[in-house]
């Protein structure tokens, strides 16, 4: 369907961030809202037989997504920014989409049985995620500062993603 | 010989006058169209005569069976699900993702498919070559005739209407009994259900310049359909006539 399409082509472009065009015309939250739900579901924590499951880290997550990038977005428009609050917050869902890939990858690396190296192996891939994440959001949203500001509108990109990769980062339960 | 019915397949939408407003939080124009045959029509209108066209269909039938039902649907069973997904399972992010995934979908099948089919309204969002956003709100020019069924029309608008009240009503239940957690959920129904409500009522509206002004035209309008019915009883009420004093 066009929508599926629409979603799948974002995908694409969060990945390889050489157009912009298809991120900023023609915005959508569903993206965001799949890899939300996704890296809630897998940073959940320990499963207790009595208590509710997995309650509280799986609420973080959706709250610290759409909250932090509802509040990156006011940063960005009230430094001068020219990109409308819906595109913006359409970017930084689906540059989510390198953190999720990192997060795919330690869960992987946790099947195995844990030691030094394999938690150094976690922490590179997430810092990968991260600093990935970080560039395909600069590389978005980086044409609507101004450019004598354009410091001022990373540093709440990066704190944001910096939380969701330490998120994925402190998750080691299987 | 049938009435000459305008299958007509594609719907006809009016031409769209620009109406640039300047956006609240920053200096980026943003701006807002309407469709153009809205004249201050009522959001309840339930005086018009049966269309033409309409007269072959029986009172009470609806036109697109399915479209209503899933119209329904998808936003009973969210709410559904929500209240009774306790008596079931202890657990908290099945049932999250399930009405989560519920609500998106009544979402996406209200923006574009039952506002459309049911009731001639559509709304959306597009971004232009330098980069304004536009939000577009359109109503289908004149042709309800035949289009569209007034059972299916009451249908689509207490529905819409109805569950945002009722999800905030289960809000401040969640927040009063601190059920924090699950306030979450209604929190995101809240905001599908009620963006969608306010992107038709906003079609609906029409060229006004903003929502509280309708309202207050509105109200006008109800004051002033008042005034008349009492004036006018006032002239065709029966004179008193006087009664015969007692016989002496």
């Amino acid at each position: 369907m066009r929508d599926l399409r629409a979603v799948g082509t974002k995908f694409y472009h969060v990945l390889y961030p050489k157009e912009k065009k298809a991120l900023l015309k023609e915005w959508d939250l569903w993206g965001p809202l799949i890899l939300c739900t996704f890296i809630a579901m897998m940073v959940q924590g320990t499963q207790e037989v009595d208590k509710q499951d997995g309650g509280p880290e799986f609420a973080q997550v959706f709250v610290i997504v759409w909250l932090g990038a509802a509040v990156v977005t006011m940063n960005t428009k009230l430094l001068g920014g020219t990109i409308s609050f819906f595109q913006s917050v359409c970017v930084l869902g689906y540059c989510l989409l390198p953190s999720c890939l990192s997060l795919i990858l330690c869960r992987l690396i946790l099947i195995a049985h844990q030691n030094r190296i394999l938690f150094l192996l976690r922490f590179i891939v997430t810092c990968i995620g991260f600093a990935w994440a970080t560039f395909a959001a600069m590389v978005f949203l980086g044409d609507s500062q101004p450019s004598s500001r354009k410091s001022l509108a990373v540093y709440p990109i990066f704190l944001f993603y910096f939380i969701i990769s330490w998120l994925i980062i402190s998750h080691s339960n299987v | 010989m049938a009435h000459a019915r305008p299958e007509i397949v594609r719907m006809q939408f009016m031409e769209i006058i620009l109406f640039e407003a300047r956006s609240l939080t920053s200096q980026t124009k943003s701006s807002i169209m309407y469709g153009e045959d809205l004249d201050q029509v009522p959001l309840l209108d339930n005086e018009e005569p049966l269309d033409f066209g309409e007269e072959d269909l029986p009172k009470g039938r609806l036109k697109h069976p399915v479209v209503t039902t899933f119209h329904l649907l998808f936003r009973t069973a969210a709410l559904v699900v929500y209240e009774f997904c306790g008596i079931f399972s202890s657990s908290f992010i099945g049932p999250f993702i399930f009405i989560v995934v519920l609500l998106s979908l009544d979402f996406w099948t209200v923006k574009n498919i039952t506002g459309r089919l049911m009731v001639g309204l559509r709304w959306w969002n597009y971004i232009d070559d330098e980069g304004q956003s536009h939000w577009v709100f359109e109503a289908k020019k004149g042709g309800l005739q035949g289009r569209v069924t007034k059972m299916e029309v009451r249908i689509f608008w207490v529905a819409l209407v109805a569950f945002p009240v009722l999800w905030s009503i289960i809000l401040l239940i969640a927040v009063v009994f601190s059920r924090f957690q699950w306030a979450i959920i209604v929190v995101i129904a809240l905001t599908l259900t009620g963006s969608n409500l306010y992107g038709y009522v906003r079609c609906k509206l029409g060229k006004s310049d903003s929502i509280s002004q309708s309202f207050k035209n509105m109200a006008a309008g109800l004051v002033q359909r008042q005034m008349v019915s009492n004036v006018t009883s006032m002239f065709t009420r029966a004179p008193p006539t006087a009664t015969p004093s007692s016989t002496v």
